[in-house]
């Protein structure tokens, strides 16, 4: 599904350089659930930023879906995220001045859907995370882990295949990150593959796999669901 | 793939701002299209043709020390001199000079002792040159003959008994009929003036004046204080011949006072008025042309940079370059289109005071899709640098930002 090989980000500013990832690499498969921990600042959002198509590493190799994805004009970049992948970020992301139907409607619209097919995708992803009472409400009218769920059901109405979450409980208190959580393992168990970065240890153990990123590199790719008592030990 | 639903919900929720520039590009769009009326108005006032070789045209006004002067053997004389002079074309004798600001008129009727109605109209006492001095097309009957031409002392009731006039002044006194051959009174008379012959145009003394073009030429010399000539020259050879006239004339007869005029300087101090106001009203809807511009690159960079988190997101969630481009783009035309019909009502209704209250002309309705249709490419234009600039914000905005 993924699969980078040596990847490098760099970040220049006038009198520094930053490197944001090094030498990383990492593959994730059809339907796996990762997790992704590590310190602040280790590189996290850059490699789901890379992964996403947001940005463009400096160097290294990345395949999405089997394609190379290093020469794509920005145009092809952009239709990739579109159809392939679903983004939940920290902040929910929606867009303020769109009340919850036209801010799912948003990628939908890029898509280039018709009208009738917008609405039954709205309509099925709003059902989804149980909001469709709310479908004229503006965001600002609903809690966090309610426009969490909005912008789970915007990232699901496109169908993705590859689901990247970055710290998306990171706002959200306990109860409200559980379900979200749930809402997660729900989409993953129909198929959807996701990483997730998050810093709640709780939440990273429940994925099937967990990578920790130090300083810009994978640390430890052993880490996985069938050891989490020997983690905690 | 347009999204005006969602886009015209996202810009009723920020109204005032977007009416604030819809309604300057509505004041803009009534001012300059006002003042659009005003200036073409006044282009073609100046523009219109006076019927006259204006720029080979010299005039010399004189008047004699002396005071029993031979006027009338001293005109014979100096057109004489003046006609012989090399590059003169001609030469003729006038109690006025055209486009001067001085001139006389009166009151004109077509039956004999008529009390009401008439039209006014200006006229010139000239002589058999004048015509051809002056380059005027006769477009119908005959031009004066020396035959025609009388001398008259200053204090005789002087009285011709044929004219030559303008056509739009034929056209006022026998709508849709020839003039010529048909007689006209001037002033409360039984006495009737002959029209001989119709010159196509003759804008007179007074270009700005309700009546200009209503003149009347007559065959006179009046022997008053003082004559006026007015002499056409080769083209090109007028500055050459302005230079010698007051010489010649001085040499003829020094016992005069001589003074000589160009009539394109007449014509150039007859619309100065015209021509400031042109160039001021210019001056101003460039200017506000300008600001609405300025307003419009203002807001829309100010837009973009308040959403520079939401055009991330949008290019996150796959939006293209062009896409992110053609939202602000077609945004800004909602905002200009609004702009647009309110300035259209506006511009009607303050043409309807300026119509009124300032006798202006009336604003076409073609003038005032013209004027809209150059504010929207304006406003188009004003943010197009924006909108390109908009679509230059990383997609990655939507997760590095807070
Ligand atoms: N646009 C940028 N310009 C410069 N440095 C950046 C930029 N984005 C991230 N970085 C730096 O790259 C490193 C990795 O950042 P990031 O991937 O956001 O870490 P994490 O998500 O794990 O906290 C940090 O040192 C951060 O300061
Ligand atoms: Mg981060």
């Amino acid at each position: 599904m993924l699969k980078m090989q040596n990847i490098r980000k760099s970040y220049r500013t006038d009198t520094i350089e930053t490197h944001a990832l090094r030498d990383f690499s990492l593959e994730v498969n059809e339907g796996e659930f990762v997790s992704v921990t590590g310190p602040s600042g280790s590189g996290k959002t850059t490699f789901l930023n890379i992964a996403g198509l947001l940005e463009t590493p400096t160097g290294g190799q990345y395949l999405l879906d089997g394609q190379e994805v290093g020469n794509l004009s920005d145009s092809e970049r952009s239709r990739l995220r579109n159809e392939k992948i679903g983004f939940i970020f920290q902040g929910f992301n929606l867009i303020p001045d769109l009340n919850l139907f036209d801010n799912i409607d948003v990628p939908l619209r890029y898509r280039g859907f018709n009208a009738k097919e917008r609405r039954r995708r709205i309509e099925k992803s709003l059902e989804q995370v149980g909001l469709s009472a709310r479908a004229k409400h503006l965001p600002a009218q609903l809690s966090g882990g309610q426009q969490q769920r909005v912008a789970i059901a915007r990232a699901l109405a496109g169908e993705p295949r590859f689901l990247l979450a970055d710290e998306p409980t990171g706002n959200l208190d306990s109860l409200m990150a559980r379900q979200v959580m749930e809402l997660l393992e729900f989409i993953n168990e129909w198929g959807t593959t996701i990483v997730m970065v998050t810093h709640d240890p709780e939440l990273a153990r429940r994925a099937q796999r967990n990578i920790q990123i130090v300083d810009g590199q994978v640390s430890d790719l052993r880490q996985t669901i069938a050891q989490p008592e020997a983690a905690i030990a | 793939m347009f999204e005006l639903k969602p886009m015209l919900s996202a810009l009723w929720r920020n109204k005032v701002s977007a009416l604030l520039i819809a309604l300057q590009l509505a004041l803009t769009l009534a001012i300059v299209s006002n003042a659009t009326v005003i200036v073409k108005d006044r282009m073609e006032k100046v523009a219109r043709p006076t019927g006259m070789d204006v720029g080979n045209i010299i005039a010399a006004t004189y008047m004699p020390i002396p005071t029993d002067y031979d006027m009338a053997g001293a005109v014979i004389a100096d057109l004489d001199l003046l006609r012989n002079t090399p590059g003169v074309l001609d030469a003729s004798v006038t109690n006025q000079i055209p486009l001067s600001g001085s001139g006389s008129a009166g009151t004109y009727f077509n039956e004999p002792n008529q009390e009401i109605g008439g039209e006014n109209a200006n006229y010139y006492q000239v002589d058999s040159h004048f015509i051809d001095t002056l380059g005027l097309n006769l477009i119908e009957g005959r031009n004066f003959t020396p035959a025609d031409e009388h001398v008259v002392g200053p204090n005789d009731r002087h009285h011709s008994e044929v004219a030559v006039i303008s056509k739009q002044f034929a056209e006022k006194l026998f709508p849709g009929e020839s003039a010529v051959g048909r007689f006209f009174y001037a002033g409360n008379t039984d006495k009737p003036v002959e029209i001989i012959g119709v010159v196509e145009q003759h804008l007179g003394a007074w270009p700005g004046w309700s009546r200009a073009g209503n003149v009347v030429f007559y065959p006179l010399l009046v022997t008053d204080n003082h004559k006026r000539y007015l002499i056409r020259t080769e083209p090109g050879q007028r500055d050459a011949v302005f230079k010698e006239v007051e010489e010649l004339l001085n040499n003829r007869d020094p016992q005069r006072v001589v003074q000589v005029e160009t009539l394109s300087k007449n014509l150039e101090r007859t619309y100065i008025g015209d021509n400031v106001m042109i160039k001021v009203l210019s001056l101003v809807m460039a200017l506000l042309t300008f600001i609405v511009a300025l307003g419009i690159i203002g807001l829309t960079i100010f837009w973009i940079n308040q959403r520079t988190k939401q055009i991330g997101i949008r290019r996150a969630l796959g939006a293209t370059r062009a896409n992110i481009s053609r939202y602000f783009l077609i945004e800004n035309s909602l905002i200009a289109g609004t702009g647009l019909v309110l300035g259209t009502a506006g511009a009607l209704i303050i043409n309807r005071l300026m119509v009124s209250e300032f006798s202006q002309p009336t604003l076409t309705l073609p003038l005032l899709a013209v004027c809209a249709i150059v504010l929207l490419l304006v406003s188009i234009t004003a943010a197009l640098m924006p909108a390109m600039r908009a679509a230059n914000v990383s997609p990655a905005m939507a997760t590095r930002s807070v």
